[in-house]
């Protein structure tokens, strides 16, 4: 009862924060109501740029993140216990020994330089701008391609790209790490391989938790494609900003706003109904409760 | 059917087992008894070869299987284990649970496999609950569930771990009443647990572990009434309290 009073308090605010808004900026000559029916489409239009830019990054940065969040989450052997271990299995004379030791080394410092390169990456990335990182990729990209088409388009979608990777790699490692060792353990105990183990008891329960965090991640890379008109993608902001100089800064600025919660807001919700249609009780945490 | 000679096992620096020889023969039910630490469930985990041992010889049905050409997944399908915090899968049904060996690592069709995971949760008193999840079960019918997982593969020995030490006290009653009557059927069984009513009514044989070593082996009246080792007795008189 007092929860729904509260939200109604909660939108006549925002409202009437945004009536003072409007009476500040267009009071005095009003809102163009036509200009929204006239210039809806190319907004739509330029949005699209946004969406592509957005979902080509996310896909490619999925397998990305997949892989440096895998890479992150297994454990790396030093070599003292290896040989110790050996030591231990008393085989080190044979030359089956030897064999087997040589490649049980060799194993474990490919894994142990793939984990360090993927904790680099990871610090690196996220460690630094995302702005400063699409202006890097552009200029490496104008200064060996300066000629081709779209090579904006193209830069800051592997900026975008390289970005998302390493933040879902976090992601992933957290979703893999989560689950618990009593499960692989049972796994392995029934019978089942390495991979089956992982194939059928860790990834199902691992891909389930990393929803939540996947859809806030394509939110955020949503919002961040705006950053992509600094380099002049002609994407919604680029658009904005024009109309904004030929007379219409209410107007753009409304209809760039309206869009973008529009469209964050719909994918939170439709992820949101999916999460709680195939929720399974005891995996992961409970849903926001009213 | 399981025989272990001279198993040793190092964690790093640590020396958890130092020579565990051991004969369980078919229809046995052998119950090791021990302070914490000393070493059972690791020796549990060298017999299905979840843990590897460094030194010596695991027999099943008279083969050698802790040998590089044999497959510890194929070990594994011979004898079942349940753990001592169920490690049921989280994100399956318990008919599932049940299911998941027979399906993926027998390649049994899946209603078949089925079929035979309704008949093993009603064997353990849980035919209503095939459809529940494991968060939506009490630990006594997650255990008993893991029994059920266990025993779907047709092993031909079964390892528990503990299987009552996380149980709130209500539910270890149902427990152990599932594995009597597995004993009474005539499964082999190895059982780490401290429950003496249990081990002296069901067990064969009792074995008492401390240091990574077997202090005393006996009939579960020698052991709990007579015990010859000085340190059994001091474990029994505070468990038996």
């Amino acid at each position: 009862m007092f929860r729904s009073v509260e939200s109604v308090l909660g939108i006549l605010i925002i409202i009437g924060a945004g009536a003072v808004v409007y009476d500040v900026l267009a009071g005095s000559r009003g809102l163009d109501l036509g200009y929204f029916q006239a210039n809806w489409l190319r907004y739509a239009r330029a949005v699209q740029v946004n969406l592509l830019a957005t979902s080509i990054a996310f896909v490619v940065g999925m397998g990305i993140g997949f892989l440096v969040g895998w890479a992150r989450s297994t454990r790396t052997q030093p070599i003292r216990k290896i040989l110790s271990d050996f030591h231990q299995a008393k085989v080190q004379g044979t030359a089956r020994g030897r064999s087997a030791l040589a490649v049980t080394i060799a194993v474990a410092g490919v894994r142990h330089y793939l984990r360090r390169i993927a904790d680099g990456y990871v610090e690196a990335i996220r460690g630094t701008p995302l702005f400063v990182q699409i202006i890097f990729a552009y200029a490496v990209a104008t200064t060996f391609y300066p000629r081709l088409a779209g090579v904006e388009f193209f830069a800051g979608v592997v900026a975008l790209t390289i970005n998302t990777g390493a933040y879902q790699g976090e992601t992933f490692r957290a979703g893999l790490q989560t689950v618990h060792t009593g499960q692989v353990e049972a796994a392995r105990a029934l019978g089942l391989s390495r991979w089956g183990a992982m194939r059928h008891v860790v990834l199902p329960q691992a891909l389930r938790l990393v929803v939540p965090p996947l859809t806030n991640e394509y939110i955020g890379l949503f919002k961040a494609s705006a950053l992509l008109y600094f380099i002049s993608v002609f994407e919604i902001t680029f658009l904005s900003k024009q109309e904004a100089y030929q007379g219409h800064p209410f107007e753009s600025f409304a209809m760039i706003t309206g869009i973008f919660l529009l469209i964050t807001v719909t994918i939170a919700r439709v992820v949101q109904y999916f999460e709680a249609r195939f929720r399974i009780p005891g995996l992961g945490i409970e849903p926001a409760r009213d | 059917m399981i025989r272990t000679e001279d198993i040793h096992k190092h964690f790093g620096a640590l020396h958890v087992l130092r020579g565990i020889t051991l004969e369980v023969t078919r229809g046995d039910v052998l119950v090791i008894i021990g302070p914490s630490g000393s070493g059972k469930s690791t020796f549990l985990r060298c017999i299905n070869l979840l843990v590897r041992p460094d030194e010596g010889r695991v027999f099943i049905d008279g083969v050698q299987v802790n040998r590089a050409d044999i497959r510890p997944e194929w070990v594994r399908q011979q004898v079942g284990m349940v753990f001592q915090s169920f490690n049921l899968f989280t994100h399956l049904t318990a008919l599932e649970n049940v299911a998941l060996g027979p399906i993926r690592v027998k390649k049994a069709p899946r209603d078949e496999a089925e079929t035979k995971a309704r008949q093993l949760l009603a064997r353990v008193g849980l035919a209503a609950k095939e459809q529940s999840y494991p968060a939506e079960l009490s630990g006594g019918q997650q255990q008993r569930v893991a029994i059920a997982r266990a025993l779907a593969m047709d092993p031909k020995a079964m390892l528990f771990d503990e299987p009552t030490s996380a149980l709130d006290p209500e539910y270890i009653r149902e427990v152990l009443d599932v594995m009597a009557n597995l004993a009474h059927e005539g499964m082999t069984m190895i059982v780490v647990t401290h429950e003496m009513g249990f081990a002296s009514s069901v067990a064969s044989r009792i074995v008492f572990m401390d240091g990574g070593i077997i202090l005393e082996e006996g009939r579960p009246l020698d052991i709990f009434e007579h015990p010859k080792n000085e340190r059994t007795r001091a474990f029994v008189s505070k468990i038996l309290r």
